[in-house]
């Protein structure tokens, strides 16, 4: 505003005469970037969703690399070791971490009185196991079965939901009346009687999680298919003569994938849990195998006397599920296309 | 901006559950620390023998961990319906006190013929809770019922076969009911005639199995008999109301019709049915319960509590190695492999640590502190330890078993409980087999009890972690379940010498009882020390939580758990 | 829309009849026998008792049978409790679940759709977060360990409710309700919360701020609305988590409700038990089902409901 009151006089010299290109009216001044390219700025800029991968990818290091750190192994047992509280060398001066356990209600160095010079970082189980590496190993079998599950579900139910929402008629029918059959069965009776008729270990699990979890995803894009195959885009792309194909995945699919990644991020910790779940009413993974489920249902039962045999695999499995659902929201905002700023 | 707080958030998540966790130790810490300068005086003798009159309301809170399948007496065959039924019914005789069964239904003891073949119980004067006598007529009616085919009674062709006449035929539809050698010679007199002499035969009249039923009764009840608290007639201590069949939970109120009602100090006894024991535990603590089980992980923190008991069982754990599964013979029907695997993992601390609720090692499948001999001197005694834990033994075996099979390693599976215990038992297991003899390895199968049983059936297992409790007390309990092609035995074991002994002890030995334990020591030696048939694993114990005025509570080694008959409080605030 | 409800409760029936039909032949082929004391009958007993239950006729007769007693209501025969009626067993055992799951579900998405409301308007703020904190909390606890500390925290330490069983009134009920309504809290406040914020940029909430509407009639009127439709589509496994929760809830707390029962049924082989139980479930969430998408029609009139022409 100042600059109409104040003519000031500029220099001849300061301004360069050009001709007008048309070619150039058109020209974009950024880079051209692609749909997920964009969604990866965006992703960047949130830094709760990057803390959440940087943690996500520290944990799945540890998954890989933790069951070797302290050279001990999973499966050894040693009963002279047996329900040891942690003890992690450094630490131990300050109070914590520094093997001193309950045992028949008074506080004792669990260590000095079993006269065990080893450390066990997270304390040992109940057959002088470390847990430590046992967390570690059972991370890696937890998040296995949730990728696995997540990724089956996720590409059964789009298909499924997608096919079902934009055909409609009597496909929608037929495939809606099988998914309210599937529905209708609780999922934790598919589950247990798969279990009862597969032999129970990890794959039984995945394919019992996996088995009804997809029905959730493919009523969601059933939904927002119905929601959008209706709007006056579709229709009008649809006029301009664009093929099935083309209008599912230009025009439907990036506006459910909002919806499809948000839900895909309910199922992994969905997978996690149900795995616990398992677990807990006895019928999960079978020993030896140990899954974060199987190591807080063993800590659940002594938690008010050996907590930290609850703590470490409960903090895991919920920053896991933190991390999950925070990658979950930062993914939305990034991926959501009506949402550029 | 927005990142920072959600940094932060993390953070807090991450203290907040720290805390939370950090608070659940420290809480923990100073509740028992007020205990500390009673810790001295552990109460882990009987609460029994202690003294103390009832004072307080003679009410307690008890719990059970499964609801009541049934409480007829010929259809019973759980833990549960043999404790209900032993507390409001009763048969002939009842174990006391000290665990002897002396007459209850009968004034006195059985007058029992020269033979051994036939015994008169003379009945006393006691009453249904509906005012009626009981009679002769209705031990008659419910033994008669209980062989019945028709009945369909679990428990009453396994005990009567073999010792009650004509009890085998009529089981297999080979001779009518009325043939059962039982008699009703007047309203208060029994008549017993047995197949054989058996030893133990008064033991079996504590049995639920054998308990009376009154005809006209169960007539007119038809199908409802016995399926809900008023479907029942009660001749015992207590009688059961608030149970409708099926629900988790009933209460025992006392008989005022029962004969001996002035030594009942408790007039109720509410009972839950509570499946968690940390539940069960925490209830207790709460004051909402007198009495829990503390099993699995729980029982290592809970075993020195003050309020604690440690109750051996007679119940015995051990591998049963089965030598035929499919029509082929497995690598367990080598003798020298079974004694490999028998030897090779080690008790004391697997009893002390893993097991950790009093159970004791076991070396033997007769339990300690079950059955004695005319002396009292206890059977252990008589037979000694057997397949002790050797690695040394253990290996040489391992290695001459493989070289007969021809093969340097084998696959081997343990088929198990699906409890949290039997899978930490399993796991120790495959680490210390897979440890002490090499080239073996172990799978692991942990699949629920009626699975368990059906692949023990079809000898679909190689190695079985298996357990009994005994019905009645006499070594025959145990020895006689792995008798060549016995209902129980499902691991194609075959010993002709031990066959003859067992069978010895039921015919020609069964008047000798000195010669008749020697028997079953020399079989015991036979089926673990020579055969490795089965390997020994540890007899059980129970970790219980009982508060300090509820008094007078008996646990039976055999038949059912327990009388209420003599409990009673006693010094509760 | 008559029509329509007609054509649905016909579907309804025929889901139920192959749930039924699946899990029958899935019963027959799990390992183990119905009968617990099985092992301990003889031969002549066992002919006896399979004649009894109609077990020794061929399989299609024996489904045959169990169809025609299932189309009379009647869910057969109990072995695990020696010959009792099923019907009964799960009457007498309905009530407690039956409380527990409709305060759950009340109070959760109740206090769920307040919290994700709350975190769509005041976005970015310490309410949002917060609101969205406890979510996560809610999303990230496991039932069962959210049920032990309630357990050990308010009634072991606290003593302020009853540590468990269901006899002390409405004070039983609490502890268990609120382990059960952290699913539903969870899941309805993270759906309303994204859902608030994609329909609050919409143009026509552009449009009626500019018409010059209120914020509480924006909230309620035209954002929340729409906002309701996603949540109403995730009710069904919304239910169908309580049925799950339900079943280590209830026994956390020692409740005598249908799912406790469940979980020993599937540990004793109870086959008529374990069936009638799925059927129970399966009825009630195909009921769930079928009220959800009937208010999916009547809040949302833009879709329109496949029975129709379409």
């Amino acid at each position: 505003m100042r600059n109409e009151f104040e003519h000031e006089q500029l220099p001849q010299e300061e301004f360069e005469r050009i001709t007008i290109d048309s070619d150039q009216a058109e020209r974009i001044e950024k880079p051209s970037l692609s749909f997920w390219q964009d969604a990866w700025l965006r992703l960047r800029k949130n830094k709760a969703a990057v803390v959440s991968v940087v943690v996500l990818l520290l944990f799945l290091i540890l998954a890989l690399i933790g069951p070797h750190l302290n050279g001990h192994a999973g499966d050894a047992q040693n009963l002279r070791h047996a329900n040891l509280p942690p003890k992690i060398p450094g630490i131990e001066k300050m109070g914590i971490f520094d093997g001193v356990g309950n045992l028949a209600g008074k506080k004792v160095d669990l260590y000095e009185m079993k006269k065990v010079d080893e450390y066990y970082w997270f304390g040992t189980d109940g057959l002088g196991r470390d847990l430590f590496t046992r967390l570690w190993l059972g991370t890696q079998v937890s998040l296995f079965i949730a990728f696995v599950a997540a990724a089956i579900d996720m590409v059964i139910g789009v298909a499924y939901g997608g096919i079902s929402g934009y055909y409609g008629g009597r496909t929608d029918d037929i495939m809606q009346r099988i998914v309210e059959i599937l529905i209708g069965i609780p999922t934790l009776v598919v589950v247990i009687l798969m279990i009862m008729i597969m032999d129970p270990g990890i794959m039984a699990i995945i394919i019992a999680i996996s088995i009804t979890g997809w029905i959730g995803m493919s009523r969601i894009v059933r939904a927002q298919t119905l929601k959008y195959k209706s709007q006056e885009f579709v229709l009008a792309s649809r006029t301009l003569g664009s093929k099935d194909g083309k209008i599912i995945t230009k025009h439907l699919l990036p506006n459910m994938l909002g919806i499809i990644i948000i839900n895909t991020m309910f199922t992994i910790p969905n997978a996690i849990f149900f795995e616990a779940f398992l677990s807990f009413i006895g019928i999960g993974l079978q020993a030896p195998d140990a899954s974060l489920g199987t190591l807080i249902n063993d800590g659940y039962k002594v938690m008010e006397h050996q907590p930290y045999m609850l703590l470490f695999p409960a903090l895991v499995i919920s920053i896991l599920m933190i991390a999950f659902n925070l990658i979950g929201d930062g993914l939305r905002d990034a991926l959501d296309p009506k949402m550029k700023d | 901006m927005k990142s920072k707080k959600w940094l932060l958030l993390m953070a807090l998540t991450l203290v907040l559950s720290m805390f939370l966790a950090a608070c659940g130790g420290s809480k923990e810490e100073d509740k028992p620390a007020a205990d500390k300068d009673k810790e001295d005086d552990q109460a882990t003798e009987n609460p029994a023998e202690e003294d103390g009159e009832p004072d307080a309301e003679q009410v307690l809170y008890l719990e059970e961990r499964n609801a009541i399948p049934s409480v007829d007496s010929a259809i019973v065959e759980d833990q549960v319906g043999f404790n209900v039924l032993n507390n409001v019914n009763e048969g002939l005789y009842r174990l006391n006190q000290e665990n002897i069964a002396e007459p209850a239904m009968a004034a006195e003891e059985a007058e029992v013929s020269e033979d051994g073949l036939t015994y008169t119980f003379k009945l006393r004067d006691a009453k249904w809770s509906d005012d009626t006598p009981v009679t002769a007529e209705d031990f008659v009616f419910a033994w008669q019922r209980a062989i019945d085919p028709a009945t369909g009674s679990p428990y009453g062709p396994f005990m009567m076969s073999g010792v009650i006449k004509n009890a085998t035929e009529i089981s297999e539809e080979k001779m009518e009911v009325s043939e059962l050698g039982v008699k009703a010679i007047d309203e208060k007199t029994f008549e017993v005639t047995l197949e054989r002499p058996v030893p133990y035969f008064l033991s079996l009249m504590s049995f639920g199995t054998f308990y009376p039923q009154k005809e006209e009764f169960v007539t007119s009840k038809g199908d409802a008999y016995a399926t809900n608290s008023d479907g029942l007639l009660y001749n015992g201590p207590f009688i059961l109301t608030d149970w409708d069949g099926t629900g988790d939970s009933w209460t025992y109120k006392k008989n005022e019709h029962y004969w001996d009602a002035e030594n009942v100090k408790l007039d109720e006894i509410h009972v839950n049915v509570v499946k968690d024991s940390a539940t069960a535990v925490k209830l207790y603590q709460d004051n909402k319960l007198d009495w829990a089980r503390v099993t699995g992980d729980l029982a290592m923190q809970y075993r020195d509590d003050k309020e604690a008991v440690i109750e051996p069982e007679t119940s015995v754990f051990y591998f049963k190695f089965n030598q035929e599964r499919g029509g082929e013979k497995t690598p367990l029907a080598n003798e020298n492999i079974r004694k490999a695997i028998a030897k090779a993992f080690e008790k004391n601390d697997m009893a002390d640590i893993v097991i950790a609720d009093g159970s004791t090692p076991a070396n033997f499948l007769v339990p300690t502190d079950f059955a004695f001999d005319e002396n009292e001197k206890d059977f252990r005694d008589l037979s000694g330890d057997h397949l002790v834990y050797n690695v040394e033994e253990a290996q040489e075996h391992w290695k001459k078993g493989l070289e007969e099979l021809g093969v340097d390693s084998l696959k081997l599976e343990i088929l198990g409980g699906d409890t949290e215990l039997s899978k930490k038992m399993d796991e120790y297991f495959k680490s210390q087999l897979e440890g002490n003899l090499e080239g073996l390895s172990i799978s692991l199968k942990e699949v629920p009890f009626s699975v368990r049983l059906d692949l023990d059936t079809n000898q679909d297992y190689d190695i079985q972690v298996s357990g009994w409790g005994p019905d009645f007390q006499d070594p025959i309990s145990f020895l006689d379940l792995f008798v060549t092609d016995g209902p129980n035995n499902l691991m194609s074991y075959s010993n002709s010498e031990y066959d003859k002994l067992i069978e010895d002890t039921k015919g020609e030995l069964a008047v000798k009882p000195a010669e008749r334990y020697e028997a079953f020591a020399k079989a015991e030696k036979i089926l673990l020390e020579d055969d490795a048939a089965i390997a020994p694993i540890y007899q059980r114990s129970l970790v219980i939580l009982q508060k300090p005025y509820y008094k007078g509570l008996v646990r039976h080694p055999f038949g059912a758990d327990y009388s209420y008959k003599w409990a009673y409080v006693s010094g509760k605030k | 829309m008559v029509k329509y409800i007609g054509k649905r409760i016909v579907y309804m029936f025929i889901t139920l009849f192959l749930i039924a039909t699946v899990s029958f032949f899935l019963m027959q082929s799990l390992p183990g026998s119905p009968i617990a004391s099985y092992s301990k009958l003889n031969e002549t007993q066992r002919a006896i008792v399979e004649k009894k239950y109609g077990i020794d006729k061929p399989k299609p007769v024996q489904y045959a049978i169990y169809m025609k007693n299932l189309a009379k209501g009647d869910l057969g025969t109990s072995f695990a409790f020696k010959g009792k009626s099923v019907n009964d067993l799960l009457a007498s055992r309905i009530k407690p679940s039956l409380i527990l799951g409709a305060q759950a579900m009340v109070f959760g998405t109740l206090v769920g759709i307040l919290l994700g409301m709350l975190a769509a308007l005041k976005q970015n703020t310490f309410w949002d977060y917060g609101s969205t904190f406890f979510a996560i909390l809610g999303i990230s606890i496991p039932s069962f360990v959210f049920a032990s500390l309630l357990q050990y925290w308010i009634a072991s330490q606290w003593h302020l409710l009853p540590v468990g069983l269901w006899n002390d009134g409405w004070k039983s009920s609490v502890l268990p309700s609120l382990a059960l309504a952290m699913g539903p809290l969870a899941l309805s406040a993270r759906f309303i919360r994204t859902e608030m914020i994609e329909v609050l940029s919409s143009d026509y909430i552009t449009l009626a701020k500019a018409k010059g509407a209120n914020g509480f009639e924006i909230a309620f009127k035209h954002a929340f609305r729409n906002a309701l439709i996603p949540l109403i589509t995730v009710l069904g496994p919304l239910a169908a988590g309580l049925v799950t929760g339900s079943l280590v809830v209830e026994q956390i707390f020692a409740i005598p409700g249908i799912g406790e029962q469940f979980v020993s049924s599937i540990m004793v082989n109870d086959h008529a038990t374990i069936m009638g139980t799925t059927l129970l479930f399966s009825a009630f969430l195909i009921f769930i089902i079928f009220i959800v998408d009937i208010l999916y029609g009547v809040i949302d009139p833009r879709i329109r409901l496949s029975g129709g022409k379409g």
